[in-house]
């Protein structure tokens, strides 16, 4: 059934029909991800029914520090920088790339197959699908094209959900990222609670959103009531705590390489990795082959691996990146850097997560003021690449 | 020597940006001269008395080693000065030098180039920031070699 | 992970000792061959149940896939221990290649230092196979000792085929009359005509810089020059993150790069 995308202005649901819109994506063969309240966070997992979202819950954050509170209203989506992103479905931490078996002379290889499942992301906030993109862009094209991501990425069906109250770390609006979804959703809902009301505004993203959503009780949205929640994602956007100077970061960081800043984030920096496991854009990987007993069969795993870790440039012998000093470096001048000459963006889209996840705080919006301040006083001595 | 060989000292690389009147000077201390291959310039424990601007060909310096022929330990070539040992006491050659192919070279006379630079304190000094600059190369290039930089990387850790 | 994920199948088919721990195999296809390569790519090779290491491919197209391995731990021990009839897993061809497509009528100059020749090899071989496109060829190579030089039986063929071959070693053996010294010290010496020249150089990292420092000290720019990258390659197809090098992927934007890319980012400590 061809359902044309309405051209004039969203639909207006209640909070209520929140249950018929998963029902329809249970119903298509899609299992429902997103945001539900379990051990103390806001984690995403597999939703059984609507009810799952995490109504009413909110979050305090902060350098180092991350607490859900309940909040005074029923917002399901009033919240933000939970510690998983998306990346964890589309590129998963752990995941079988081979298996081989010996075989009288020789051995035989098998890839592994299963049909990746239907996934439908429910409630990814506008940081985080520009995040998708950018991993699209580093693992899904081009020569990537066939490839075990693009397979899991070409089913996925995205409900977003723009931004009305910016999370204490989130620079979205810097970046380019937010608080207002960008392309690449088949539904963007705005959440509109207050005064005994609680809706969404809805925009139609994709002939498949319009479809998925046909059944769902909803009505075109009064001017009102669109102006409501097109002004509250507009407002959200100036009350961010935090900003970055996107359009100078790739020149900052080619020139930083010999900053002596990096001493003093070295000074802190535990090198634990959990801004690259909490980023929605890292993507590196190491593979590992494992082999059982008999020695007759093995497999390749593929695996998360941060470029904190003192093996990641392992080489004759030693790591090139041997201090911790060097691996920050890596990580920040990669994320905001030279992201830009291998990719074609930038890599962060301030959505705040290192910030919150970092266990001694570090604020790289904060780092990245200090390279600027130090870069504009004597400049720059030492290596430049 | 003759003009031509004298404008010959004159373009050697050892010799670039040498004042003309130093130049001159030195030329009266050396010779230009031509070996055959295979054939000896010096040997260990021998007196040193001169040493080579080579123009052309290659000399291998080497050690004799018990039990084997003579080691090589450097080849040198066109460009290249050979000997140091006649500059400081005990004036004695640490290493043998024999040619490797047919050899051209300016042969320089320790004492006469000695007595010149003791009369004339620019040419010497001209001759020792040479001298100075050539075994700094060398020393350098050893450095390298020292470094094994194709040798097994971890080869020379302690044991496990 | 992209199509190049799975190994194709390969058959040891001749298995030479080069030097006391590299061995060159020559590989046979038991399915589809992988694509075709280029002279400076690599391929990531696998030894059944122990694990894959990025080796480069150091033969031309035809008469097999060959790769010169050396043995310095788990995985290229056990590659080098790989027997004729034995099977063994190939992904690629990878990387950039050396390009001296675009150097006719130039001066080539070849450094390698130490199993560095290897990758070298294909390129020389493309070269001498088209000998009077080129005006000078040269290579010089450094090797540890006299008897750690790989390919050192075609040393006489590639003279035989108009390439002027200058060895030098580190350390003389008895019996060895050739150079002793380092290879910055044949490139002072050698004839090219710097202005028209192309470089290609290829050794342990320290050796490349000096290598191509000596040669821009002679006058041939920075752009000429090629060098071959190294850092830490897992996936071989850009996908890891582990072959960083600043801006640079190498598995896809290297392991062949200009020295006018390369210098600034090998003067940077733990880039």
């Amino acid at each position: 059934m061809d359902v044309p995308v309405p051209a004039d202005g969203p639909l207006l649901m209640e909070a209520a029909a929140l249950a018929a819109l998963h029902g329809a994506l249970v119903g298509a063969g899609y299992r429902v991800i997103g945001p539900t309240v379990r051990d103390g966070a806001i984690i995403l997992s597999e939703l059984g029914s609507a009810d799952q979202l995490p109504f009413g819950w909110g979050v305090s954050l902060e350098p180092g520090g991350y607490r859900i509170r309940r909040r005074d209203d029923t917002a399901a989506f009033g919240h933000s920088a939970g510690p998983q992103s998306w990346k964890q479905f589309l590129h998963p931490p752990r995941e079988k790339v081979w298996s081989a078996r010996r075989v009288a002379d020789g051995f035989e290889v098998e890839a592994a197959g299963e049909a990746p499942p239907r996934l439908a992301f429910f409630g990814v906030r506008p940081c985080d699908l520009r995040a998708i993109a950018i991993q699209d862009q580093v693992l899904g094209r081009g020569e990537h094209d066939g490839s075990r991501y693009a397979a899991r990425r070409s089913g996925v069906f995205i409900v977003a959900v723009n931004c009305t109250e910016p999370g204490e770390t989130c620079f979205c609006t810097s970046m380019g990222a937010g608080p207002q979804a960008g392309p690449g959703y088949d539904l963007a809902l705005t959440e509109l609670v207050g005064d005994g009301a609680h809706g969404f505004l809805v925009d139609i993203g994709s002939a498949a959103g319009a479809e998925m959503f046909a059944g769902v009780p909803a009505r075109p949205a009064d001017h009102a009531t669109e102006d409501r929640g097109r002004s509250a994602v507009a407002d959200a956007a100036g009350r961010m705590g935090r900003s970055m100077p996107a359009d100078a970061l790739h020149g900052l960081m080619e020139r930083s390489y010999g900053a002596s800043r990096w001493d003093d984030v070295a000074s802190r920096c535990l090198t634990c990795g959990n801004c690259t496991m909490a980023c929605p854009t890292c993507f590196c990987t190491t593979v590992e082959d494992v082999s059982d007993l008999s020695g007759d069969h093995a497999e390749r795993w593929q695996l998360w691996d941060s470029c904190f870790d003192l093996d990641f440039s392992r080489l004759h012998g030693g790591p090139v990146r041997s201090s911790p000093r060097s691996r920050y470096r890596q990580w920040l001048t990669h994320k905001l850097g030279t992201w830009h000459d291998q990719f074609g963006s930038s890599g962060c889209v301030g959505c705040g997560r290192c910030i919150v996840w970092c266990p001694v705080g570090i604020d790289l919006t904060e780092e990245v003021a200090a390279l600027q301040a130090e870069e504009g006083q004597a400049g720059i001595g030492g290596e430049q690449p | 020597m003759s003009s031509s060989e004298a404008a010959g000292l004159a373009d050697h690389p050892f010799l670039r940006g040498m004042s003309a009147d130093c130049v001159a000077l030195l030329g009266a201390a050396a010779v230009a001269v031509s070996v055959p291959a295979g054939r000896r310039l010096f040997d260990e424990g021998a007196p040193a008395d001169k040493c080579w601007l080579l123009t052309r060909g290659n000399v291998a310096l080497d050690l004799h080693m018990p039990g084997q022929r003579n080691l090589i330990v450097e080849t040198l070539g066109s460009g290249d000065v050979i000997g140091f040992s006649w500059l400081s006491p005990p004036h004695v050659w640490q290493f043998g030098a024999e040619t490797v192919e047919p050899t051209g070279a300016f042969e320089l006379d320790g004492a006469a180039v000695t007595a010149l630079c003791d009369t004339h304190p620019d040419l010497g000094y001209q001759i020792a920031l040479r001298m100075l600059a050539a075994a700094v190369r060398r020393l350098q290039a050893t450095r390298i070699r020292l470094l094994d930089l194709y040798g097994m990387p971890g080869q020379d850790a302690g044991p496990r | 992970m992209s199509l190049q994920a799975v190994p194709a199948r390969y058959r040891v088919v001749s298995r030479e000792a080069e030097t006391r721990d590299t061995v060159t195999l020559r590989l046979e296809p038991v399915d589809q061959p992988i694509g075709p390569h280029q002279p400076g790519q690599f391929t990531m090779l696998y030894a059944f149940g122990i694990g894959e290491v990025p080796i480069s491919i150091s033969g031309g197209p035809g008469s097999g896939l060959l790769q010169t391995i050396r043995s310095v731990g788990a995985v290229t021990r056990a590659l080098c221990e790989a027997d004729q009839g034995q099977v063994i897993g190939v992904r690629g061809p990878f990387g950039t290649d050396w390009g001296v497509a675009g150097a006719a009528g130039q001066d080539i100059i070849v450094v390698a230092g130490g199993i560095g020749l290897a990758p070298l090899r294909p390129a020389l071989l493309a070269v001498l196979a088209a000998r009077e496109r080129y005006r000078r060829v040269c290579v010089l190579i450094g090797a540890r000792t006299p008897h750690e030089l790989v390919f050192a039986g075609e040393v006489a063929a590639w003279r035989d085929r108009g390439a002027d071959v200058q060895v030098i070693v580190d350390r003389a053996a008895a019996g060895w009359h050739g150079h002793v010294g380092v290879v910055t010290q044949l490139i002072k010496r050698v004839d090219i005509d710097p202005g028209a020249t192309r470089a290609l150089v290829c050794g342990p990292e320290v050796m490349m810089r000096l290598a191509a420092r000596s040669l821009c000290e002679r006058g041939v720019a920075p752009r000429s020059i090629r060098v071959s990258l190294e850092r830490n390659m897992r996936c071989g197809t850009a996908e890891c993150g582990h072959c960083q090098i600043g801006p640079l992927l190498l598995c896809r934007d290297g392991p062949v790069i200009s020295y006018q890319r390369a210098a600034p980012l090998l003067s940077v400590k733990e880039l």
